[in-house]
């Protein structure tokens, strides 16, 4: 255990340290999920710090991509999932039957497993998110659209072909260009479920720097099978194991001296 | 390559425990399988040369205007392509005006918002449809349907825009008989239904999840998830199915021939009875002979152009559609 908490330490040279005492974003009070009859998360209280990233890890299963996508309600699309409990967003839960799911879809972004560039240019994978929601004239769209880009460090890459399809990139500019159309929303929250499962070493490297850079607008919550990621990005980590939340604290204090045994395992990769 | 074949047949030993005339065997399949590929042109080009050969009386009796005349006179022996043309494409365009939206209506509900346990019965419905055999559209459109076109539609909508100018003209029955190249819009839209939307929902179907859910994850409403990211995504393949359509409706013969009219009149009214060139040749081929069999036979190439158009124009969207 204490090799593998050295080579951890090595990982948070240069990233931020956990502020708990960041105002609470997004709160989960005894949440539970079902898929049909399958009870996919238990009693789950957890919070998430404003403008810091968490990481949630775990093995297959656990839960820890079910327990994202229950922040942007993307269960809805199917009748047969449903969740209870409280998730209180900025204080107002987003369980409640009258939530207006667009609306609350367009303050939480979501970046996927998989690129998803939308078929149509590159500068409309961005301007559509914004076209939504925002009747702006051409020229704030086009201001909209570029620094979108540079927050996704992608402008320098792409600005001499914003007019084709975004199917043309590579698949690590289209995953920063998804990560584009997100932030052009301008969300509160992003979410991103294992966004670099994916993705060569390099491209994965540079949408780590990217998450390390949206920390400081954006409160991030990041699913990731990568242990060694979780140690390298985030600044609090969440474990969990068969649907239930086994340990949460800042990264350093979970992978250098985790409290439960289970967690213990884990990371060292006694099992997962 | 059979000289490889050989030298690896040399070089394994394997070869040496194998029974049988198995190289004679082989190439018999490779000539069988290449003299089947050739039958498909043989016939192709067998039928095209004999209908163009059947033809060329009716074309040289009237050279380019065989296509600009609306005349079809048994009597006098001047026949024309017009009104059967002009009927073919105004009626398989209103099918697919009326049936392209229904399909892709259809492919969106059953691959998105329609509830799991609903989703086979509905979809078996719609490929039982695409089984009903040509004739018993027709009947039932000139039996059932045709007679209550004129009473609920023809009548009242003649009355109402009688003496307007251009709906006036388009929306017009002189003789409100339900039958007309709008009905027989209406029977190819119900044939071709079960085609374009059974292929737009198999393409529906086959787009990745997350595509979905990160058009949803935006904040879109389903028209705008359906409307800008599906049906662009899955563009080539339904127009592709839409072609198919068309296709179908071009040359359906029985159906059309018992709803379209069969009158040989070119009028500006999508109410009035016309022809089509498959109801055309389906009601002389019978009893003509001569000029009048050439000129069917001229009618039957025009068919055959209009739908090669077809396909080079499906060709020419795809292409386009892939490049953008």
């Amino acid at each position: 255990m204490n090799a593998a908490s050295a080579m951890n330490a090595a990982h948070f040279e240069g990233r931020g340290q956990a502020d708990d005492t960041a105002p609470v974003r997004i709160a989960c009070k005894d949440l539970n999920f079902y898929y049909g009859q399958f009870h996919g998360l238990k009693n789950v209280n957890l919070d998430f710090h404003d403008r810091q990233v968490t990481a949630l890890i775990g093995p297959s299963g656990c839960g820890k991509s079910t327990l994202l996508r229950t922040f942007n309600r993307i269960y809805s699309l199917y009748p047969e999932q449903r969740a209870e409990g409280q998730i209180l967003l900025d204080g107002s839960n987003i369980l409640d039957g009258n939530v207006d799911l667009n609306d609350l879809r367009s303050r939480i972004g979501m970046v996927f497993q998989k690129p998803t560039p939308f078929p149509m240019s590159i500068y409309d994978n961005v301007a559509f998110g914004l076209r939504l929601y925002e009747k702006l004239p051409k020229a704030e769209l086009d201001v909209r659209v570029e620094e979108s880009l540079r927050k996704a460090a992608l402008w320098d890459e792409v600005k001499d072909k914003l007019k084709q399809s975004g199917m043309g990139l590579s698949g690590g500019q289209q995953q920063r260009l998804c990560i584009a159309r997100t932030v052009a929303q301008r969300p509160e929250v992003i979410l991103f479920d294992e966004p670099t499962s994916a993705l060569d070493p390099i491209s994965t490297g540079r949408i780590e720097e990217l998450i390390e850079q949206l920390r400081a607008e954006f409160t991030i919550v990041i699913v990731t099978h990568n242990m060694q990621q979780a140690a390298r990005i985030s600044q609090f980590t969440a474990f969990m194991y068969l649907g239930e939340l086994v340990e949460f604290g800042p990264t350093n204090r979970i992978f250098m001296n985790p409290v439960k045994r289970q967690t213990q395992d884990y990371i060292t990769g006694r099992f997962g | 390559m059979t000289a490889l074949t050989e030298r690896i047949a040399l070089a394994s030993p394997r070869t040496m425990l194998r029974k049988g005339p198995s190289k004679g065997l082989d190439s018999l399949f490779r000539t069988a399988s290449f003299a089947s590929a050739m039958v498909v042109l043989l016939v192709l080009a067998g039928i095209l040369g004999s209908i163009i050969y059947g033809a060329l009386p009716a074309f040289r009796e009237f050279g380019f205007g065989f296509l600009t005349s609306s005349a079809w006179n048994i009597g006098t022996e001047q026949y024309g392509a017009l009104v059967a043309v002009a009927g073919t494409v105004a009626s398989a365009v209103l099918a697919l005006a009326i049936g392209v939206p229904i399909s892709l209506g259809i492919a969106v509900y059953l691959t998105q918002l329609c509830p799991g346990w609903a989703r086979k019965p509905v979809g078996m419905t719609i490929e039982l449809l695409a089984a009903v055999p040509s004739i018993i559209y027709g009947m039932w459109g000139l039996f059932i349907f045709a007679p209550l076109f004129a009473r609920f539609v023809q009548i009242p909508v003649s009355n109402l825009v009688e003496g307007l100018p251009l709906v006036g003209t388009l929306f017009y029955a002189r003789v409100p008989s339900g039958v007309g190249v709008l009905t027989a819009g209406i029977i190819l839209a119900i044939m071709i239904v079960p085609f374009v939307a059974s292929v737009a929902r198999d393409m529906l179907d086959q787009i990745p999840t997350v595509l979905r859910e990160s058009a949803y994850g935006i904040g879109c409403t389903t028209w705008e998830v359906v409307r800008h990211v599906l049906v662009p995504q899955a563009s080539v393949s339904i127009i592709g199915a839409i072609m198919l359509g068309l296709g179908r409706a071009l040359g359906e013969t029985m159906a059309v021939t018992f709803v379209v009219g069969n009158a040989n009149r070119l009028s500006a009214s999508i109410f009035d009875p016309s022809s089509t060139i498959a109801s055309r040749i389906a009601n002389e081929f019978n009893e003509a002979d001569g000029l009048q069999l050439s000129s069917l036979m001229a009618l039957g190439c025009i068919l055959f152009v209009i739908t090669f158009i077809v396909l080079i124009i499906a060709r020419f969207l795809t292409r386009r559609v892939k490049v953008a």
